[in-house]
């Protein structure tokens, strides 16, 4: 049987700011289908060194995002579900969780940082999109309020 | 696995790694030649000394460490244990002790990256503007920590291998000028003046070890990123203790290597290692080429690797400190990009950048003073570890005890705080600025914002009566005004029946100037998942917290809401009250409400013999309290009962009944002796007092609650909550009586440690 891509979605969001324009993009796009949001923030871990931020502090910062999901989605009828994911790779956290999920499609919106920066903070979209086994669907952010 | 599993995956020899790569830095590549001017040959006894102080904060650091895997090492033992008047010195000693070190680690890696520089076309110059004079030295140490400052900034990835790949080569390269120095060594050169040949003698030793013992600052690291590593409780003190052996071991094989090569006198006191190496290396094949280089290229690894470490781990301790207030907490914001702690990072590094500019010519005033400032955070830490043992905190479980104590962190406190006083005076003065800064700090700003007491002030105030006054009004100086808030936690469920609820905890909350907790508990069926059920109940939530939000605003009260979506309700209220550290809860019974139900999940014999605070039981009949009848026979909830009826007597100006059931006549002269030495006791002699002789203690509350409009029952014996939940209530009278009924429990233990701890998300 055909699945629809919206039926069980896989949104990884990277920060506060990403939240909001993703859930924007997401209520633009979605409709009134019968879809099921699984939104992940994932935890860069350094495996075996310390990590940049500590874990707590870090869980404090995911705890922030699903918040301003909440917020979001709040008021539209929509299943949601929130996990914090943790690995050395965040692409492939991504993926792995989606493939547990048995997700129908992965959705973010770009982030459009300068390639310096990418370099720096590792290309997560480049990543999913070489190696995804399921659809990727990219969302425009849209009007962010910069 | 479970999520917080993954979140571990430091395992043993990562964390020896991160202590080794963290000590061994520019205390063994720079100090040397300097601590051998100062001391003689016996340099080395200096260096093993100052290994053994190490050791023995080293027990301590396991112990808390295993009892408190936390972020925040030294800072985190320290508040909890000593409370924040403390947890301010060693958090800023701690912040501070680290800026001083990292600039230290970054003139160590200046002077090592000019003497690699020196007669190419890269050397580094010496720069004048006006008054202030770079050295090249500086110059080198500033690229340098603005370099790690930024690395550090974009969290650059550094993968699992990378730390233990540098330490390794450290190892080797070490070893190899070990080895080499083994056949140069000359126990006449090491002897030729004595072994402590300059004016102090032996007395040398002390003030030596004072200057090198920053090479040690490295081992309480490990435990500031103890939530990361997986078996904390084996791995923490195995990795805390070896490293700071094995680290001892090389010291000292090294000084004694490099005193018996270059006369002491004479070993040089900025790059002493690459002097000793000239020497060694000399005619060996491949190591007289490169050899020098190569010593030049470890110097400046082992410094960078230290100086990331301490900048990383001093945004640990901003981070424990913003989580306790004792910092704002807009400093551990985290990069949207980078995900690093930006701001705390940036503000480390501009310290670094200033010290390293007005201080860094004289590399022993950065060395001292960040011993200084570890070492009163060491000691600090010896004696939160005492606290902790003394106060006999339930929740205080270490998986590592220091052995022989308290012999052991009271020498561990003596040695640290004795070390100080083998400094000079301006290190010492600039460090009892940094503690006068952070006391000041306290009093001014954390003071009214940090929630948390320590175990020592809660032990001292527990026994005003037993503790010399002069203790008990310092712990209540020292005190955090948030801390007394009394919170008044309220969970409700039905917007119709819960305005009485409300009003009772605003007049308890009020009498105390504390706050109202109003929490929504929105209990979803096993089979929706959490958050849908908190969708689609969000308005409804909303519209009863803005009810109590009136109801608490009436009264005149602060109020705090809270939604929590849960599969369970009774148990959900225990969590919440300890989670937000509540100090009293007011639930309603009966009607609808989720927990009326009966239904729990985990056995609740188990619950209530584990209140986390104290628990009154509204039977609501409506909220009047202006006639309070209070049966009593004692015991510790019907002190509770006695305190609540005097707070809404001192509130709303109501009367208080006392009634008193004794099994017959005979007794009665007992049973008013009792009562009025009861009431005496609890400050309500005034009160009209009945002993009832019929024995029959329910009729006797059905009687006398005859024109009464709330009767207060402490729970006189255990499991209130327990038969609540069942369905039957202590007394079936509650039942009949046509007034509100108040039933009042006190956890047998008052359970401090929620307080103390918080409670872990684990």
């Amino acid at each position: 049987m055909e699945r629809s891509l919206f039926e069980t979605v896989l949104v990884p969001i990277a920060n506060e700011r990403d939240a909001e324009a993703t859930c924007r993009a997401i209520l633009r796009e979605i409709g009134d289908g019968d879809a099921t949001l699984h939104v992940v923030h994932v935890i860069e871990k350094a495996g075996g060194a310390p990590d940049k931020a500590g874990v707590e502090q870090r869980r404090e910062f995911a705890d922030r995002i699903f918040d301003r999901v909440d917020t979001a989605l709040a008021t539209e009828p929509i299943p949601l579900e929130t996990a914090v994911l943790y690995g050395t790779d965040v692409a492939t956290a991504i993926l792995e969780h989606a493939d547990r999920l048995d997700a129908t499609s992965i959705m973010f919106t770009p982030r459009g940082a300068s390639r310096w920066k990418k370099l720096l903070s590792g290309d997560v979209a480049q990543k999913l999109l070489s190696n995804t086994d399921r659809p990727l669907v990219i969302l425009p952010p849209g009007d962010t309020d910069e | 696995m479970s999520d917080d599993e993954l979140a571990k995956d430091l395992g043993l020899l990562s964390a020896l790694a991160i202590g080794m790569g963290t000590m061994i830095g520019a205390g063994i590549f720079v100090l040397p030649g300097a601590a051998a001017q100062e001391a003689g040959p016996i340099v080395v006894a200096s260096f093993v000394i100052g290994g053994a102080i190490a050791m023995v904060n080293a027990l301590a650091v396991s112990e808390l460490g295993t009892a408190m895997p936390k972020a925040g090492g030294g800072y985190y033992y320290v508040n909890r244990g000593l409370g924040p008047l403390f947890g301010s010195i060693s958090g800023m000693g701690d912040w501070m002790g680290l800026a001083f070190a990292s600039a230290f680690y970054c003139i160590g890696f200046g002077g090592y990256l000019t003497d690699l520089l020196a007669g190419t076309v890269l050397a580094l110059p010496t720069l004048e503007f006006g008054l202030v004079a770079l050295t090249d030295i500086q110059l080198g140490a500033l690229i340098a920590g603005l370099l790690f400052v930024g690395v550090n900034y974009m969290g650059a990835k550094e993968t699992g291998g990378v730390q233990t790949v540098i330490v390794t080569v450290l190892l080797g390269i070490l070893t190899v000028f070990a080895a080499t120095g083994f056949l140069h060594f000359d126990w006449g050169t090491l002897t030729t003046d004595g072994l402590a040949p300059t004016e102090q003698g032996y007395g040398a030793i002390l003030p030596g070890t004072a200057l090198v013992f920053v090479s040690f600052l490295g081992y309480a690291k490990i435990a500031t990123v103890a939530e990361e590593l997986k078996n904390p409780g084996r791995n923490l003190p195995i990795a805390v203790i070896g490293s700071v052996a094995v680290v001892t071991a090389i010291y000292a094989v090294l000084v004694g290597t490099m005193v018996g090569i270059v006369p002491w006198h004479s070993l040089d006191d900025s790059v002493p290692v690459s002097q000793v190496a000239e020497i060694t290396f000399a005619g060996i094949p491949v190591l007289d080429a490169v050899g020098v280089t190569l010593i030049s290229l470890a110097a400046m690894l082992a410094t960078a690797s230290s100086a990331n470490a301490s900048i990383l781990s001093s945004a640990r301790i901003n981070f424990a400190m913003g989580r306790d207030k004792i910092v704002t907490d807009k400093l551990n914001e985290i990069h949207p990009t980078y995900a690093t702690p930006y701001r705390s990072i940036l503000l480390t590094g501009s310290v670094i950048v200033v010290f390293i500019a007005a201080l860094g010519q004289d590399l022993e005033i950065l060395a001292k003073a960040a011993s200084v400032l570890h070492l009163i955070v060491y000691g600090l830490m010896n004696l939160a570890l005492i606290a902790f043992r003394q106060a006999d905190v339930p929740d205080y479980d270490p998986d590592f005890r220091v052995p022989f104590y308290p012999v052991t962190p009271i020498v561990g406190a003596v040695l640290s705080f004795g070390l100080i006083g083998f400094m000079n005076p301006i290190e010492i003065g600039l460090s009892l600025a940094f503690v006068a800064v952070a006391v000041l700090w306290y009093a001014l700003y954390a003071r009214s914002k940090t929630p948390r007491q320590g175990v020592l002030g809660q032990y001292v105030l527990d026994r005003s009566d037993a503790m010399p006054d002069i203790a008990v009004s310092a712990a209540s100086a020292a005190s955090p005004d948030a801390a007394d808030e009394h919170r008044v936690m309220v969970p409700l469920s039905n917007p119709r029946t819960e305005r009485h609820l409300v009003s009772l905890a605003s007049t308890l909350a009020a009498e105390r100037d504390g706050i109202v907790h109003a929490v929504h508990i929105v209990q979803v069926p096993d089979q929706t998942p959490l958050d849908r059920g908190a969708e689609r109940i969000d308005t409804e939530s909303e519209k009863l917290l803005e009810q109590a939000r009136e109801h608490a605003a009436a009264h005149d009260v602060e109020i705090e809401t809270t939604t929590i979506a849960s599969h369970r309700s009774v148990e959900e209220v225990f969590d919440a009250a300890r989670q937000y550290d509540d100090d009293q809860v007011v639930m309603g019974w009966g009607g609808d409400r989720p927990w009326s139900v009966g239904r729990a999940e985990q056995p609740l014999d188990e619950l209530a013999r584990d209140l986390p605070c104290d628990f009154l039981v509204l039977k609501d009949r409506g909220y009047d309290p202006s006639r309070i009848l209070l049966p009593t026979a004692g015991g510790p909830d019907s002190d509770l009962s006695a305190e609540i009826a005097r707070t809404l007597r001192s509130a709303t100006g109501a009367s208080i009944d006392l009634l008193h059931v004794v099994d017959d006549e005979s007794e009665r002269e007992a049973g008013e002796a009792f009562l009025t030495e009861w009431a005496a006791d609890h400050d309500i002699g005034d009160a009209v007092l009945t002993v009832d002789t019929s024995g029959d203690i329910e009729g006797a509350i059905a009687r006398e609650a005859a024109g009464e409009t709330l009767v207060v029952i402490g729970a006189t014996e255990r499991g209130l909550l327990s038969r609540l939940v069942r369905g039957s209530l202590v007394f079936d009278v509650v039942d009949d009586l046509e007034c509100s009924v108040l039933l009042a429990e006190r956890p047998t233990k008052r359970s401090l440690r929620e307080r103390l701890f918080g409670r872990s998300k684990e």
